[in-house]
């Protein structure tokens, strides 16, 4: 992986190539920023570069390959065990950046979803990212920055990463999944620049079954009783995808309050759906619509923390319809 | 040797060089000169002010071969060594991976030897908060009368979770967060030293994003400097640090105040664009509102608020516009969005619909005001009721009855159901009049089953004299009828009974239709004489109104009918 490969990013880039160059290389960063954009690749990258025989993270020398097969002796990874990263993982890092580097001239170290540090461990850390051995780079990667101990990060570099724009996002779609231009659009609206969620989404479900729900969501009268609540027993049957539907469902009162504020059509999710936001959207208000989605947000919150499903999607759907 | 954050290459080394902790370092200093040092300190604050650097300087001025003093030389070999993190006498222990009560007994063990070289054996234990509680209590003999060789420095964030019995054998000293001067200056003296251009405005926004740490403000300076080289533009370090164009905040701002929908819009779909962070955004937005709310209700905010003189005038037209009631909703209402944002996974949703929100939200009105208005409605009230209770002389007997029926419907009465109770007791009733109180019976019992009061209206009453009750009703009529159905009647003696507290025998009896023998009118008769009544002297008023007159005589017209106009309506302004 180089910095050539990575999707967006420039300035990311552009600040790591010349701290390289200038050799300003601190001795810890901190990449924050959404889940699935990038920050892993970039360290890689990062790594990649600074090992390579020919300087530039070729991707041929034997210190690339290494890289890319993670068994580079000088490379060390620390990831969550269990949910949490323990201090005997800090203790080993610690063990480990005490010795000169093997082949390479630093030693680094990636420490993935670095807000899972338990307190013991993140402390423990604190002295060796203050003042860790010449030659030592640590990058910790985080989706959650603010969960991090405020000492840790005010001892690192820190290296925001921003959403991927959605054109760029679009692009890629189309280009690698041979999507139309509809479909891209409405994947990518929803993923939220975030290539992990666009690319590992189960597709069929965002197109075929979005288009059902809608479809059954909007046919719903105050007056259907029976359907409206097994329509709510069917949303609550599959824990998996009941986040999903909500965001569906978030997608589609968003597009109404976006299409009665005139706004243009890209902005909108559900573009394959123009017509049937024509209809909803005369019968609602700006304030209703309000209303709904802050009905979704409470549902989404407490299907979080383990409520009755069916009886959360009862209350929502009667909210919705109201 | 590999490249140095300028965090560590510019940490302090002198107690002059410890930036805005100056009740330290003279109290430190000041100890030293008098030698009264205690063997025990304790330094918390904040990350990033100084703790470590102040102990280590702290453990130079006390081990320098030149004498102890508040300035160390930096010259001789001791305090070469411990610049260099190398001090054979000076123990830098990190706390946070040595927590074990093991860990200090090894301690214990060392301490007991004089130290090798120099005066004192100096124990720095940083992050000293995450040793265990059996390790603190190992340590507290030692602590309480240490061997006189031995000095302890303790340093951490969470001075909380140290036992109180180590905190009462310590010195502590409380280091404060570092003032935006203080680390401008700071920031602009290594500018210098590194040979780098930056202006004024830039340094400030570095030192503004350390929120008080110097450490913070040295890792973004040295990003700055990472990406930008040796000459740094402003524009690229509001880029480098996700700073959101002030332009475009001031923009979305006045959407706001304006309720201007489409511009909120707008301005959030250009955040999108740019790719800044939707919480962050959220967080300058309440800075901005924050601003707002001072221009609004200082004169000068001064100090309060660091914006350019540009920016406030900015805040100060935009703040002329709205009110503080406003105001302060926008930036709660965004404060409770900008903590949702954390955990949302459709952030510009939730910014959209807390935006919307506000630009809908109808204009506030301060308590203030509408207090006043309250205020003045209830003068107004009284007033016109005094007019009204004082005019018609004859009611006023019948004002100290009302309170006695606790039933009674008084605030829901209109004004005509009043005047028709008031009006009411024939002249000829004499004693009873008060005491029957036939028609609140009525109403009592109409408010209860409408079916049976508005039958009693028709009826009379014709006997009073509890228990008794004798309701008369025209001989043949539909109501004598269904009031002799014993199912209502019984309905009508429980009512009737609840409303005089004691046992009602209620009696129908059937009246001759239209006989004045003694027999008072019904209700809905005498509602219909006094309409009727009222209706004709409405006429002789209106026909004797001088402007009607008038046009008679001018115009020669002719009156073909009179309709009084509903009194509700003709009070109406």
């Amino acid at each position: 992986m180089t910095f050539a490969n990575i999707v967006g990013h420039d300035r990311q880039k552009d600040l790591l190539r010349r701290a390289l160059e200038s050799r300003r290389l601190p001795h810890a960063y901190l990449f924050e920023g959404p889940e699935g954009v990038g920050k892993r690749l970039m360290a890689l990258a990062l790594t990649r570069a600074i090992f390579c025989h020919e300087k530039r993270g070729c991707g041929d020398c034997a210190a690339c390959r290494k890289v890319d097969h993670h068994n580079h002796p000088d490379l060390h990874f620390i990831e969550a065990d269990g949910g949490q990263i323990k201090i005997e993982q800090v203790r080993v890092l610690q063990k480990e950046l005490s010795y000169r580097p093997l082949e390479a001239e630093k030693k680094v170290c990636i420490v993935d979803d670095a807000d899972k540090f338990n307190p013991a461990a993140g402390n423990a850390l604190l002295k060796t990212l203050e003042e860790p051995r010449d030659n030592t780079l640590i990058i910790l990667l985080s989706s959650r920055p603010d969960m991090l101990l405020s000492t840790i990060r005010s001892r690192c570099q820190r290296l925001p990463f921003s959403r991927i724009e959605r054109r760029r996002l679009l692009e890629v779609l189309c280009e690698q999944l041979e999507l139309d231009e509809t479909e891209a659009h409405i994947l990518a609206s929803l993923a939220g620049g975030s290539f992990r969620k666009a690319l590992g989404k189960d597709r069929e479900f965002f197109f075929r079954t979005r288009r059902e729900l809608l479809k059954t969501l909007t046919g719903l009268t105050s007056g259907s009783v029976l359907p409206l609540l097994e329509f709510a027993e069917k949303l609550a049957q599959d824990k998996e995808t009941l986040p999903d539907i909500i965001e569906i469902f978030q997608s589609f009162y968003r597009d109404l309050l976006l299409y009665r504020h005139g706004r243009p059509q890209d902005e909108l999710v559900n573009i394959d759906l123009l017509n049937k936001i024509h209809r909803v959207s005369g019968a609602e208000s700006t304030s209703s619509i309000l209303g709904k989605l802050a009905a979704l947000d409470t549902a989404g919150r407490q299907l979080n923390r383990n409520v009755n499903r069916q009886l959360a999607v009862e209350v929502l759907l009667m909210r919705l319809v109201a | 040797m590999s490249y140095l954050v300028l965090a560590r290459k510019y940490r302090p080394q002198s107690f002059e060089d410890l930036v805005g902790q100056e009740h330290v370092s003279r109290t430190l200093a000041n100890a030293i000169s008098s030698g009264r040092v205690h063997h025990a300190f304790l330094f918390t604050g904040a990350r990033g002010v100084g703790k470590t650097s102040a102990a280590r300087i702290f453990a130079k001025a006390l081990n320098c071969e030149e004498g102890m003093s508040p300035q160390p030389c930096q010259k001789c070999p001791s305090c070469l060594e411990i610049t260099a993190g190398q001090g054979l006498d000076v123990y830098e222990i990190d706390g946070a991976s040595n927590t074990g009560v093991d860990d200090i007994r090894e301690l214990r063990d060392t301490i007991r030897y004089l130290p090798s070289r120099s005066r004192f054996k100096i124990f720095i234990i940083d992050e000293v908060h995450m040793l265990s509680i059996n390790a603190f209590n190992a340590l507290l003999k030692t602590l309480e009368e240490p061997p006189s060789h031995a000095k302890f420095i303790f340093a951490t964030t969470e001075p909380h979770k140290i036992p109180l019995t180590i905190l009462s054998r310590c010195q502590r000293f409380d280091f404060r967060k570092i003032a935006l001067p203080a680390l401008i200056g700071r920031l602009r003296e290594i500018a210098r030293t590194e040979e780098v251009e930056i202006s004024d405005r830039s340094l400030a926004l570095v030192a503004r994003r350390g929120e008080g740490s110097m450490r913070d403000a040295l890792s973004t300076f040295d990003q700055v400097l990472a990406f930008c080289g040796e000459k740094v533009a402003d524009d690229e370090v509001q880029g480098l640090l996700g700073m959101v164009d002030r332009r475009l905040l001031l923009e979305v701002a006045e959407g706001i105040v304006r309720r201007d929908s489409r511009r909120v819009l707008d301005g959030l779909r250009r955040v999108d664009e740019l790719g800044h962070s939707f919480r962050k955004f959220c967080q300058e937005l309440v800075e901005v509102f924050r601003g707002l709310v001072l221009v609004k209700a200082l004169e000068d905010p001064g100090e309060l608020l660091e914006a350019t003189a540009d920016e406030l005038g900015q805040l100060r037209q935009l703040a002329a516009e709205v009110s503080l009631e406003d105001l302060q909703r926008a930036v709660t209402l965004l404060v409770k969005t900008e903590a949702e944002l954390a955990g949302s996974s459709f952030p510009r949703l939730a910014l959209e619909m807390a935006l919307l929100r506000l630009t809908h939200l109808p204009p506030g009105k301060e308590v203030a005001v509408l207090l006043r208005q309250i205020e003045d409605l209830g003068r107004r009230l009284s007033a016109s009721a005094s007019v009204s209770s004082a005019a018609p002389a004859v009611q006023e007997p019948e004002v100290p009855v009302r309170p006695e029926a606790p039933q009674e419907p008084g605030p829901m009465l209109t004004t005509e159901t009043a005047a028709a109770y008031d009006v009411s007791p024939p002249a000829g009733q004499g004693a009873s009049v008060v005491s029957d109180r036939w028609p609140e019976l009525v109403r009592h019992v109409r408010k209860e089953s409408p079916r049976i009061g508005s039958m009693l209206e028709h009826g009379c009453l014709v006997g009073f004299d509890l228990p008794r009750l004798e309701v008369g009703f025209a001989a043949g009529s539909f109501h004598l009828e269904q009031m002799k159905d014993a199912e209502t009647l019984q309905v009508f003696q429980s009512l009737a009974e609840g409303f005089y507290r004691q046992p009602v025998k209620p009696a129908i009896l059937a009246v001759d239709g239209r006989s004045s023998d003694g027999v008072p009118p019904s209700l809905a008769e005498e509602r219909r004489s006094r309409e009727t009544g009222r209706k004709q002297q409405l006429e002789q008023e209106a026909r004797s109104h001088p402007a009607v007159r008038a046009a008679r005589e001018v115009l020669g017209g002719e009156i073909i009918e009179i309709t009084p106009i509903d009194k509700e309506d003709s009070r109406e302004p």
